[in-house]
């Protein structure tokens, strides 16, 4: 044998050997970036520093999540947030809980990795959510699941804040003409803060309403109410 | 005049809506659900139009196309959910939200007052136009009418499904100047596809007898304006 092909056996020998050294820590760290499987927008969200304000008091906060066992339904949840005295401040906490301190995978409303980018409290009661693309893109598709989402949103605001009556979801700054190709977002959603709430009209903190309010001059009779799911 | 039920299989193309666990496509499930429905429909001497035939996918505007040019007709958009109680079935109908402004009263936290000038919902008159955004306003009484009596009927082939219909801004709906409704059934999350097709043979029962009931409580002849 060439002494050439000698000493190319001998590096390529040696290189393999190399190579098997590092291959578990290699496997390692492929096995690790996998397991932490985490999007853009969570690693996002990891560098933004947690809402807080000089006012938060740590309060119980009533959050709607899909209820365990009728999953087209929405159940009041009660959670220990830090909350703001500050009315926006206070709603973004209360959204970004929301979205991360879903009890489980299958109560969750909005997806894993939509951002409340901020959200904003016109004098005369009307709150903006400004959401990441993430909401419109990674929200299960569907009439039923686009109206939890949003119906979470609302209920959850309603029964934490007194002064915002109606919500509209942006995306990106932007009007969005579908929350995920179903629920139209070019109007506002109503919302009923609790301590105004008539008891009948709500069926208490885990009683359905609609989604959003009819024409005044447009009600229905009591029989024909606008369904109160079950 | 014979009525005309316009049947909307929604999604289509690349848009799928829904997958399924096994890559069922929600966009197929209804198509094949609006075929059946046309069966039961066209049974009944009634004319039936579906927004697509095939894989297309037609915009919200093209579909409302279809049946904004025609007197009296209906409209039927199908769909399948991506999750909820396997086997039930929700009617909607169209609601617009309130644009009435709230006037907050910071100090007693009283309720929004409203504003008669903006309140929303006037039934326009026959010779109006009507907005193309805003189309479903002339019909939503009819809407309201033909959501209860398709839910009625479908609470007794899908049991647990909830005893009236649900008012919700679906976007599908806001532009078309007619009766309309969504039908949407839970859900594509099942590994077998038959448990979905089972649905469509008691779902085209129900709208063709729900269809048979239904007596708009006024037909609109006008044409919307401001088409895009």
């Amino acid at each position: 044998m060439p002494r050439l092909s000698k000493i190319a056996i001998a590096v390529l020998a040696v290189l393999a050997f190399a190579a098997l050294l590092t291959f578990p820590s290699l496997l390692r760290t492929v096995l690790g970036l996998r397991r932490a499987d985490r999007s853009a927008e969570q690693a996002r969200r990891a560098i933004v520093p947690p809402i807080s304000t000089p006012s938060d008091t740590r309060e119980k906060a009533q959050l709607f999540w899909l209820s365990p066992t009728s999953p087209d339904t929405l159940e009041a949840t009660t959670v220990e947030l830090d909350l703001s005295a500050d009315a926006e401040k206070r709603a973004k906490q209360l959204i970004t809980a929301l979205i991360e301190k879903t009890p489980s995978q299958t109560q969750r409303t909005l997806p894993a990795d939509a951002v409340l980018l901020q959200f904003y409290l016109m004098p005369d009661g009307t709150g903006i959510a400004d959401f990441s693309e993430t909401l419109e893109t990674e929200a299960p598709s569907g009439i039923l699941n686009e109206e939890m989402a949003v119906d979470s949103i609302v209920r959850t605001l309603g029964a934490n804040l007194s002064n915002v009556y109606r919500l509209k979801i942006l995306i990106r700054g932007q009007e969005a003409d579908t929350l995920a190709g179903h629920l139209d977002l070019s109007g506002f959603f109503n919302v009923t803060p609790q301590a105004q709430a008539q008891p009948a009209a709500t069926g208490g903190a885990t009683g359905e309403q609609p989604l959003a309010a009819n024409p005044s001059n447009a009600s229905p009779s009591p029989e024909q109410q606008p369904a109160i799911r079950n | 005049m014979t009525l005309t039920v316009v049947l909307d299989p929604a999604h289509g193309g690349a848009d799928f809506g829904a997958r399924g666990p096994t890559g069922l496509a929600e966009s197929d499930v209804v198509l094949d659900f609006a075929r059946a429905a046309r069966i039961a429909l066209e049974a009944q001497r009634l004319r039936v139009l579906l927004t697509r035939e095939g894989n297309q996918d037609p915009t919200f505007d093209a579909r409302s196309a279809m049946i904004n040019g025609l007197a009296n007709a209906i409209f039927i958009s199908l769909h399948v959910s991506s999750s909820g109680p396997l086997g039930t079935a929700r009617t909607y109908y169209y609601v617009f939200p309130s644009n009435v402004t709230p006037a907050v009263n910071p100090t007693a936290g009283a309720p929004p007052q409203t504003a008669r000038a903006q309140a929303s919902g006037a039934q326009p008159t026959r010779t109006s136009l009507i907005q193309w955004d805003e189309a479903q306003r002339s019909s939503v009484d009819s809407s309201r009418q033909l959501a209860f009596l398709v839910q009625t009927v479908l609470v007794q082939r899908f049991k647990d499904s909830p005893d009236a219909p649900i008012a919700a801004p679906v976007r599908q709906l806001r532009t078309i100047a007619a009766p309309a409704i969504a039908i949407e059934l839970s859900s594509i999350d099942v590994t077998d596809a038959k448990r979905l097709d089972q649905m469509a043979q008691p779902l085209a029962e129900a709208i063709g007898r729900a269809v048979a009931e239904f007596h708009p409580l006024g037909a609109s002849t006008t044409t919307p304006s401001g088409a895009h």
